[in-house]
């Protein structure tokens, strides 16, 4: 049963403050994404966790053992990183083995985890081999396996699966889900891609500049975004922003005609559509956005459209079914329960409520 | 490598340089292989065959056997404190430390130094009545009175290869340095959380990394120090005794002072084969190395 804590974790190089207080509490089991721009301090966390650098203040509890100044090989702590790090002149098996190699594990024990873990892993032909002899995916499930073999506690992995191409990356991405429902582990999981964090998290951390912008569970991140920051950094094509003016009786989005009925605070309200809450069918009490179609990309499943309205400019996620021709006009519908309302000067969000005209 | 036949083209852009090429090497090598197998003398007429008798002579010679083990102990000393000496100074210069950007220019010095400044200078340390080493071992009491480190048979190979490790361990350095830095980070994190002990990370992380560069440093080393004849010559001229006479000593003697140019012709050739011998071996180490490095 392994919980993390993190309080009040704070890292400065000289002058500058890289992580600003990060307060975390992980439970055993867990999923965690780190999920952030490059830069934003996520592998500095990280490395502090693992006790490759120490926090400038804060406290590390894993197990409600504190892990400040413990050496990172008594933390029962493994990483993953994004270079695989594996040991060039060693074999693949050896490199599965060698953390038990170093813990002078006998030699019996450690054929038997290692051939375990291949065998999870599906490398088990792969034993004799060199790591140079690999592609980027097999040495990325070496990687896993080495860590795997230690039985830690704790999952660290940094940006795993950042080097690999699009479609390794998904069966990569399935192969770690797999994983970690079947061993139950507890994992913290860097990465600066929404997709992979809406996979794989049970809950996800949104970092902003050092700190935890949100943290919940995917749904909860992308439904109920607590900031613009977040709101506009899941999802793609990214949620719509529009400004309003305050009207009687609601807000005006943009500088279009239409008008969300609604009770709102006196401060300037910034109103957030995500593209695939637009429908071309009529919503029972939503609302009405009109313009003109002004560029159309299909993906495959969807087109991407982009309408062109007075002074603005929305993206609306379309099934790939519905003809659309450049230039023509075209209303979309969104209901309201799907608007996302920001103060326009704090960016936090603001609960609305609509006002729905006696049906 | 590719094995495919050069087209002609190739070969006649190539033409003007291998025309030169073989008149300032070729032309010489031959006329070398023609006086090895001569009694020609330096000065005077062309001189007879005598067919490998040359060879022969220098073969049993006691001149030749003494030089070529002095030349091997040389060699052998002289690059292997290189290589140890080059690596640690790497190692240390890899860590972080303040002055460490004005330690690794300064080690560059001693490399950049003509072979004749270091020779002139270590000569200068070693002179028996104002040597800087007198005085600084009598001085902290290691000696009681004052050597001559260059003229005694017992010390001057040694005074010789301390003179030579100066001046080239800094390469070696250098190359480990880069290939030092070349290491990735992760790696090493992952040796120390995976709890490797610094020499289980030197051996598993560090090691794998060196030994490609450090095999191209032995390389050039050995053929160099194999060669070695300007420090020798301006140090000890090959004296006390014949004890520094290394074999290009040997080749410079023979021909030029004793003028036998025909018996100093066969001895350049065996060097020459014996530096082609270790290229060789180096070369197909390497090959084996890069093979493996993937
Ligand atoms: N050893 C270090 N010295 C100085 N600054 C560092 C160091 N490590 C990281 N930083 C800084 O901390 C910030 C966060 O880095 P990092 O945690 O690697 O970001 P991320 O992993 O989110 O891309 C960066 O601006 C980086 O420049
Ligand atoms: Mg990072």
């Amino acid at each position: 049963m392994s919980t993390l804590e993190l309080h009040g974790i704070r890292k400065s190089y000289g002058a500058l403050e890289t992580l600003k207080g990060i307060d975390l509490d992980l439970q055993n089991g867990e999923f965690l994404v780190l999920l952030g721009a490059s830069g934003c301090g996520k592998s500095t966390l990280l490395n502090m966790i693992s006790g490759l650098s120490e926090p400038t203040a804060g406290e590390i509890i894993l197990d409600g053992r504190t892990l400040n100044g413990v050496h990172p090989k008594d933390r029962d702590i493994a990483m993953v990183f994004q270079s695989y790090a594996l040991y060039p002149n060693l074999t693949v098996a050896r490199n599965i083995g060698f953390g038990l190699e170093m813990r002078n594990v006998d030699l019996t024990t450690r054929k038997k985890a290692v051939a375990e873990a291949a065998e999870m892993l599906q490398i088990s032909h792969l034993l004799d081999r060199k790591p140079g002899d690999l592609s980027g995916g097999q040495r990325q499930r070496v990687a896993i396996g080495r860590a795997m073999v230690r039985k830690p506690k704790l999952f660290l992995f940094d940006e795993p699966l950042s080097n690999l191409d699009a479609k390794l990356r998904m069966e990569m991405r399935s192969e770690l889900k797999r994983l970690h429902q079947m061993l139950g582990v507890t994992v913290v999981y860097v990465t600066h891609d929404q997709i992979e964090a809406m996979t794989l998290a049970t809950r996800i951390a949104v970092m902003n500049g050092g700190q935890i912008e949100q943290l919940g569970t995917p749904a909860e991140i992308y439904n109920r975004p607590t900031s613009r920051f977040v709101a506009e950094f899941m999802g793609a094509p990214p949620m719509n922003i529009l400004p309003t003016s305050a009207v009687a009786g609601g807000l005006r989005l943009g500088t279009t005609k239409t008008v969300w009925r609604c009770h709102h605070p006196a401060s300037e309200i910034v109103v957030g559509i995500r593209p695939e809450a637009l429908k071309t069918k009529t919503i029972a009490g939503g609302l009405r956005l009109s313009g003109r179609v002004e560029l159309i990309e299909l993906t495959g499943p969807e087109q991407i459209v982009s309408l062109a309205l007075d002074g603005a400019s929305i993206t609306a996620s379309l099934p790939a079914e519905e003809e659309l021709r450049l230039g023509q006009a075209l209303d979309l519908y969104v209901d309201t329960e799907r608007l996302s309302a920001f103060d326009a000067e704090t960016g936090l969000r603001v609960e609305i409520t609509s006002e729905h005209p006696k049906a | 490598m590719s094995t495919e036949r050069l087209p002609l083209r190739v070969w006649l852009l190539m033409l003007p340089l291998l025309i030169v090429m073989l008149t300032v090497i070729g032309w010489p090598l031959i006329d070398t292989i023609r006086l090895s197998f001569s009694d020609a003398r330096l000065v005077g007429t062309g001189g007879h065959f005598v067919g490998l008798h040359n060879f022969t002579k220098m073969l049993s010679n006691s001149y030749f056997h003494s030089a070529f083990f002095t030349t091997l102990k040389f060699s052998l000393w002289s690059v292997t404190l290189e290589l140890v000496i080059g690596v640690l100074v790497a190692l240390l210069l890899n860590q972080k430390f303040h002055g460490r950007t004005l330690l690794r220019a300064l080690l560059i010095l001693p490399w950049a130094l003509p072979t004749v400044v270091n020779a002139t200078l270590w000569r200068l340390i070693y002179n028996p009545e104002y040597g800087a080493l007198n005085a600084a071992l009598t001085q902290l009491g290691f000696l009681d009175s004052y050597r001559s480190w260059l003229g005694e048979p017992g010390t001057a190979l040694t005074a010789l290869i301390v003179a030579d490790v100066w001046k080239n361990f800094p390469l070696v350095a250098l190359i480990a340095l880069a290939a030092l830095q070349a290491i990735p980070n992760d790696i090493r994190a992952a040796a120390i959380s995976d709890g490797a002990n610094v020499w289980r990370r030197f051996r598993h992380v560090t090691l794998p990394y060196l030994l490609g560069p450090l095999m191209v440093a032995l390389v050039l080393r050995t053929i160099e120090a194999f060669k070695v004849f300007d420090l020798i010559w301006i140090m000890t001229r090959g004296g006390p005794a014949n004890s520094t006479r290394s074999l290009s000593i040997l080749v410079y003697q023979e021909a030029f002072a004793f003028q036998r140019a025909g018996s100093g012709a066969s001895l350049a050739l065996m060097i020459t084969l014996m530096i082609t011998v270790l290229a060789v071996a180096y070369l197909f180490i390497m090959r084996r190395l890069a093979g493996e490095g993937r």
